[in-house]
């Protein structure tokens, strides 16, 4: 194999490549912008969300509030709640009339008065999230009514209150501000990062193979007088190039999202600060090296056994459900980095990353996990570089 | 020239079973000649080009190409021959003067005579006022002259042309005949195929006539003439293919 013919096909290969829009979208634009919009998109409307349920009167159905004046009283001033004469409750919360019902017990206040114990039922449906958050909030205000009553009736007893909890727990988090930022991209990073990487990457792949082989443009490449193995080593580095760029991208966006948006992450995250160490970025990046050489060869090999564009983008579709789902190990709790998971692709990257956003470096791990991603992508290399020696791949009809 | 051993290609079809699309093939192409080949569409023309080009790799038989083997130096037998045909479309985002030059470097060829060659055949073919242009803002006829500038770029000995003149209009058509007839001057040998019998009647030294994968006959045009006894080349193309194919 000559470097230089190599070299010739990479740099013409990585020209073109910039010069097809639909590359520059995918490779550059796209995670500069994704990451802005997702995060700050997400957080202020979580934010906007909260402050608005808050906010919002719950239209209920009250039965037999005369049973309880006082308390139906202290209901009626409460402005988060609306009080709807609505016969039958059933109906009116199923067509979202009403968020709940209450039922005061017969003779529930003349209970509570003589010291005994009544009942009030809350009727909600728990697969609506306004008819949940209003039971929530009507569990609260009788957790509180239930309180007063109970100091009250210490107090007519003359017993301290504290009889009443012999053991006070107190709960406090000795995270890092840092590591709680951390925590949140640690999360995501991985994930999004290994997604981009296989996307960014996707177009040029199939534009390289199965474009060429439908503009016609891959015969006049084949009787040129560079070999298969020059032309499939130059378009493998031109996708590689692209599945390395986005990724960095991807990683500079995401951080600098993160970081200029702390002040949402304070009041999502209990005022969780970002900050990342600098070597944490220097290491994921050298283990994306072997992913996007991974992904990069397996993008053009299916693309290259498409004919055409379209029939590449079916083929291509399936594969990021198949990297998508391991990726997602990141998301989920109880996965940890085990020997044996390190040998397995892309969860093993997408674990990884995760601990070393955290700033935990089990360096065993991260030597192995370079190694047998390394090994991986030299195998589908291998393979890619076989399929452009076949005949029946490169002119199927 | 160009040297063909029993050369024969066979495909494996679900619906057709085995396709014998060049068979035994054997036939010999000199400097300084055209060489043509007639053949319905579908005869086997397209894959005895890509066979010599060394795209496709024959099943058995090989051929020989200014003395390199199609089978043992591939990559020797492409840097001496220009091939040309429908199927070599040019980079639509890459300009006229990108694409010829890349070609060139695949060639071998270093910066300095890169630039002399395509200068010179940036003139030749009239092709200065669209030098810059991207290939996909050009013409039919312009990218005609770009898909020849880029095939003879490395001066090869050899020009193979599967159907040069396909679907493009007289003008055009007229421009690759002359360019055909030039090479021919340079003492090139050409290969080349058509289904237009005044085309090969015009041009070729010697005429091949192949149908389902065989070459029925070959020899000069008077050779022809005398051997079938007809005087038209359309007439002795009919002839030797059988009328069961016209209607």
């Amino acid at each position: 194999m000559n470097s230089k013919k190599v070299k010739i096909i990479y740099f013409k290969e990585v020209k073109d490549m910039l010069r097809d829009r639909r590359t520059l979208i995918s490779m550059i634009l796209v995670p500069i912008l994704l990451f802005p919009i997702l995060m700050f998109g997400m957080s202020s409307l979580m934010i906007k969300m909260t402050k608005q349920a808050a906010k919002r009167v719950n239209p209920i159905v009250v039965i037999g509030g005369d049973n309880a004046p006082a308390l139906f009283s202290q209901l009626k001033m409460d402005k988060s709640f609306e009080i709807v004469p609505e016969s039958d409750y059933q109906a009116a919360l199923k067509d979202k009339k009403i968020t709940a019902a209450l039922e005061f017990s017969t003779d529930f206040e003349k209970k509570i008065d003589a010291g005994n114990s009544a009942q009030i039922k809350i009727y909600y449906d728990a697969a609506e999230i306004r008819s949940e958050m209003a039971s929530g909030k009507l569990d609260n205000l009788f957790k509180a009514f239930q309180d007063s009553v109970v100091t009250e009736r210490l107090k007519v007893k003359k017993v301290d209150r504290s009889l009443l909890h012999p053991v006070k727990v107190q709960k406090e988090n000795l995270a890092p501000k840092e590591k709680m930022g951390g925590f949140f991209l640690a999360m995501f990073l991985p994930y999004m990062i290994m997604i981009m990487a296989l996307t960014g990457a996707m177009y040029p792949a199939i534009d390289l193979t199965a474009g060429e082989k439908e503009r016609g443009t891959m015969e006049t490449l084949l009787v040129s007088p560079a070999s298969r193995g020059e032309i499939t080593s130059g378009k493998f580095l031109a996708v590689f190039t692209a599945s390395l760029i986005t990724s960095i991208v991807s990683t500079g966006s995401m951080v600098i999202t993160a970081g200029s948006s702390f002040t949402r992450f304070e009041e999502m995250g209990k005022g969780a600060v970002f900050s990342v160490n600098p070597l944490s970025i220097l290491i994921l990046i050298l283990l994306m090296i072997p992913y996007c050489c991974l992904a990069s060869s397996i993008l053009l090999s299916l693309s290259l056994f498409a004919k055409s564009y379209k029939e590449a983008q079916s083929y291509l579709s399936p594969l990021l459900i198949v990297i998508i789902l391991p990726a997602m190990v990141s998301f989920l709790p109880g996965f940890e980095l085990s020997a044996r998971l390190a040998f397995i692709p892309v969860i093993n990257t997408s674990l990884v990353l995760k601990e070393v956003l955290l700033g935990t470096y089990h360096w065993g791990f991260i030597g192995l996990i370079f190694l047998s991603t390394t090994i991986y992508a030299s195998i589908a290399i291998f393979i890619t570089r076989r399929l452009f020696e076949r005949e029946q791949v490169l002119f199927r009809t | 020239m160009i040297k063909t051993f029993n050369l024969s290609k066979t495909f494996q079809d679900k619906k057709r079973g085995e396709i014998r699309a060049v068979d035994k093939a054997n036939l010999e192409c000199q400097p300084g000649k055209i060489f043509g080949f007639l053949g319905l569409n579908g005869a086997g023309k397209t894959t005895l080009m890509r066979l010599l080009s060394t795209v496709l790799k024959p099943t058995s038989g090989t051929a020989k190409i200014n003395g390199f083997d199609i089978l043992s130096e591939p990559q020797k037998v492409r840097a001496n021959i220009g091939f040309l045909s429908s199927d070599t479309a040019l980079y639509p985002r890459l300009t006229a003067q990108e694409t010829v030059a890349y070609f060139a470097r695949l060639n071998g060829l270093d910066e300095d005579l890169i630039r002399k060659r395509t200068d010179e055949l940036f003139k030749v073919f009239d092709m200065e006022s669209f030098r810059d242009r991207r290939v996909d803002k050009l013409s039919s006829g312009m990218k005609q002259k770009v898909s020849l500038a880029r095939t003879i770029i490395h001066n090869p000995k050899i020009l193979i042309l599967d159907e040069p003149t396909l679907g493009l209009d007289v003008i055009t058509s007229r421009n690759i005949i002359q360019f055909i007839r030039k090479a021919k001057e340079e003492d090139k040998c050409v290969l080349f195929s058509t289904h237009i019998m005044y085309e090969a009647e015009k041009l070729c030294d010697e005429i091949a006539v192949i149908h389902q994968g065989k070459i029925l006959a070959v020899g000069t045009l008077e050779k022809l003439r005398d051997t079938i006894g007809l005087k038209n080349l359309d007439e002795i193309f009919v002839k030797l293919v059988g009328e069961e194919h016209e209607f």
